[in-house]
């Protein structure tokens, strides 16, 4: 992890209040895990908004670092403002990685909302570990739609649901991903996404292993505040920042 | 330019320390920065057992500042001096371990356990967050005056006493730390504070209020430091919502002899060496031969 200044390249409107932001840092794409997040200070001279703000890197391209972010606050809307050339203030690349051991076989992702950004960069590097991968991908509706095609560029099987069925599955992506599970023989499932999403993953009590990457309201980012701690099994408790984002999902209490 | 400062015959190399609980144990910011770069370290706040804190929620972000309700979240004592003091040792700093007890008793024995082992002790009684001892003792002049000195009789290192700024008159307990034998005296703690989702209804944490740190409360610190250095001798940490040097000045003209920096390394982790340089450039730019003639310069 290292604090760097970069330089914004690109940062376009890919879908309804979802931005894709991409700069060039060598240092970050080289390291860079899948899972992996950074901090972002959007403006050094701001004491509103104060905090920087957390963000996973969706995917790397050569030099070039991807981060997809949606409009929420007052944060994202500062974001979204910045053009290119405008230097901003990352600290990462942050938390742990999906990948931490070599799973041969097929795999199964599943991503909801933003919580789809970090599975590019999984799924890309899964393909590279020659896995099959499915990717099963929630959206409210098509006005909300983003990075599809270069899922179904990377992926063996891209599924989509949407709430108001426009298209692909009408319905939630768990519910899509439970109608196929039973087909298929996956080695391991991860996901992305709101809590919701992941508590009902966690309930379909899967018989592989489930990583996912949780979210919790984070101050430094790097394991000193305990700010965003998460209750696991046995009375520990882990950083989201820390010792995640990226956990099993059979270990964490997911409220 | 000379920055040392001294707390009760503690020589500091520069008057920066490290907040309690806003720079863990010194290791994830040792990543990043040189942390030798601070005078001293205060650590994460120390409980006799481990500490699981407070239930999520615990951070949200307002208006010039942040309102946590970690609750002292911490491993215990034990794993402290085995884990974690060894490591923080290993660099060129003065360590103050931050201590909290929910009796007497126990700050008593958190002192009598690490009078040996650290530098300095600053003793808690002022955290918000959490439902005995911390802030229900640091309120009351009394508690505090019994506690400093049951802590001082068996410390053999220097006792801060780290106050609170939730009562109406902060300078009634800076007086009984004194009275009772603290070295110092460090100010201030969070400030109690709520904030509302209007969408939800629902307080933004889960405890309901939490502690506000950050720029917000940079002027009711620095009013408190300036109060306290006229009622009492001992030396003043100054701290609460220090960003930059010229935030960090204002301490020391107000009366702080040394002061702490929190919320910040959250945002800026360099934050410690550019105030220290800020500093610097300042007293030679205003022609000060040393700190010292800074701490309560104010001109009224
Ligand atoms: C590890 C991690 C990875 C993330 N990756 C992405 C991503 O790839 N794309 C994306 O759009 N969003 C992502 N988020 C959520 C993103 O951090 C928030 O949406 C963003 O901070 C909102 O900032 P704001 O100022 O616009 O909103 P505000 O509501 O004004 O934010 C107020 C405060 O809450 C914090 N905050 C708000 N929402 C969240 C949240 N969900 N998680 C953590 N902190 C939050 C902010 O940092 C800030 O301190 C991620 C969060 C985490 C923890
Ligand atoms: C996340 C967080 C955790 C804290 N934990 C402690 C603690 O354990 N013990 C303590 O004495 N103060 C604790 N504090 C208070 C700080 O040490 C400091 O008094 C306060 O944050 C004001 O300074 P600042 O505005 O520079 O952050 C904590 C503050 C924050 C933000
Ligand atoms: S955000 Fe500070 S410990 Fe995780």
């Amino acid at each position: 992890m290292k604090l760097l200044d970069v330089e914004i390249e690109e940062n376009v409107k890919i879908a309804n209040d979802i931005f894709l932001l991409s700069f060039e840092s060598e240092y970050l794409a080289e390291n860079f895990k899948p899972g992996n997040f950074v901090n972002i200070l959007i403006d050094k001279e701001s004491i509103y908004p104060l905090l920087r703000r957390p963000f996973s890197i969706s995917f790397v391209e050569g030099k070039r670092v991807y981060i997809g972010y949606k409009l929420v606050g007052k944060g994202t809307k500062l974001l979204s403002q910045k053009s290119k050339g405008e230097a901003i203030d990352i600290l990462g690349p942050l938390g742990n990685s999906f990948l931490t051991d070599t799973f041969d076989g097929k795999v199964a992702v599943i991503g909801g909302g933003v919580g789809i950004f970090p599975l590019l960069g999984l799924c890309k590097e899964l393909k590279n570990r020659g896995n099959k991968v499915d990717v099963f991908l929630g959206f409210r509706d098509l006005n909300s739609m983003f990075l599809v095609e270069r899922f179904e560029d990377i992926c063996d099987n891209t599924l989509i649901a949407t709430d108001d069925g426009c298209r692909g599955y009408k319905g939630s992506v768990v519910e899509l991903f439970k109608a196929n599970v039973s087909k298929e023989e996956y080695k391991v499932v991860f996901c992305c996404g709101p809590k919701p999403m992941l508590k009902a993953i966690k309930n379909l009590n899967l018989p592989v292993k489930c990583y996912a990457s949780l979210e919790e309201k984070m101050a430094c980012g790097i394991g000193a505040c305990l700010c965003c701690s998460i209750k696991g099994k046995d009375d520990k408790m882990y950083h989201a920042c820390s010792d995640g984002p990226v956990f099993d999902i059979m270990e964490v209490e997911i409220e | 330019m000379n920055l040392e400062v001294e707390i009760a015959g503690i020589k500091l190399k520069n008057p920066v320390i490290a907040a309690s609980g806003t720079f863990g144990f010194g290791r994830e910011y040792s990543k990043l920065i040189d942390i030798s770069e601070f005078g001293a370290i205060c650590t994460k706040g120390i409980t006799l057992k481990k500490r699981n804190g407070n239930p999520q929620p615990r951070l949200c972000e307002v208006y010039a500042g942040i309102i946590n309700s970690v609750g002292l979240e911490n491993p215990g004592v034990e794993a402290f001096i085995n884990d974690e003091l060894p490591f923080l040792k290993g660099f060129d700093t003065k360590i103050i371990a931050n201590i909290n007890g929910f009796t007497k008793e126990e700050f008593v024995e958190l002192t009598r356990i690490l009078t040996s082992l650290v530098d300095m002790i600053e003793v808690n009684l002022s955290c918000p967050n959490v439902k005995e001892g911390g802030m229900v003792f640091g309120k009351d002049p009394k508690k505090v005056y019994e506690i400093t000195k049951s802590v001082k009789n068996v410390a053999s290192c220097p006792i801060i006493v780290k106050l609170t700024p939730n009562v109406t008159d902060i300078t009634q307990l800076a007086i009984a730390a004194e009275d009772a034998g603290a070295d110092a005296i460090s100010l201030i703690n969070t400030v109690s504070a709520m904030a509302i989702d209007i969408e939800t209804r629902k307080p933004l944490i889960k405890m309901v209020t939490g502690g506000l740190s950050g720029p917000a409360i940079k002027p009711i610190a620095v009013r408190m430091v300036y109060e306290c250095f006229k009622k009492v001798r001992i030396p003043i940490i100054g701290m609460g919502g220090i960003m930059n040097y010229k935030d960090a000045i204002e301490f020391f003209i107000a009366g702080a002899t040394a002061i702490q920096i929190g919320t910040v390394n959250f945002i800026n982790p360099k934050a410690v060496c550019e105030i220290k340089e800020g500093i610097e450039a300042y007293l030679e730019r205003k022609g000060f031969s040393s700190i010292k003639e800074l701490v309560s310069s104010i001109n009224i």
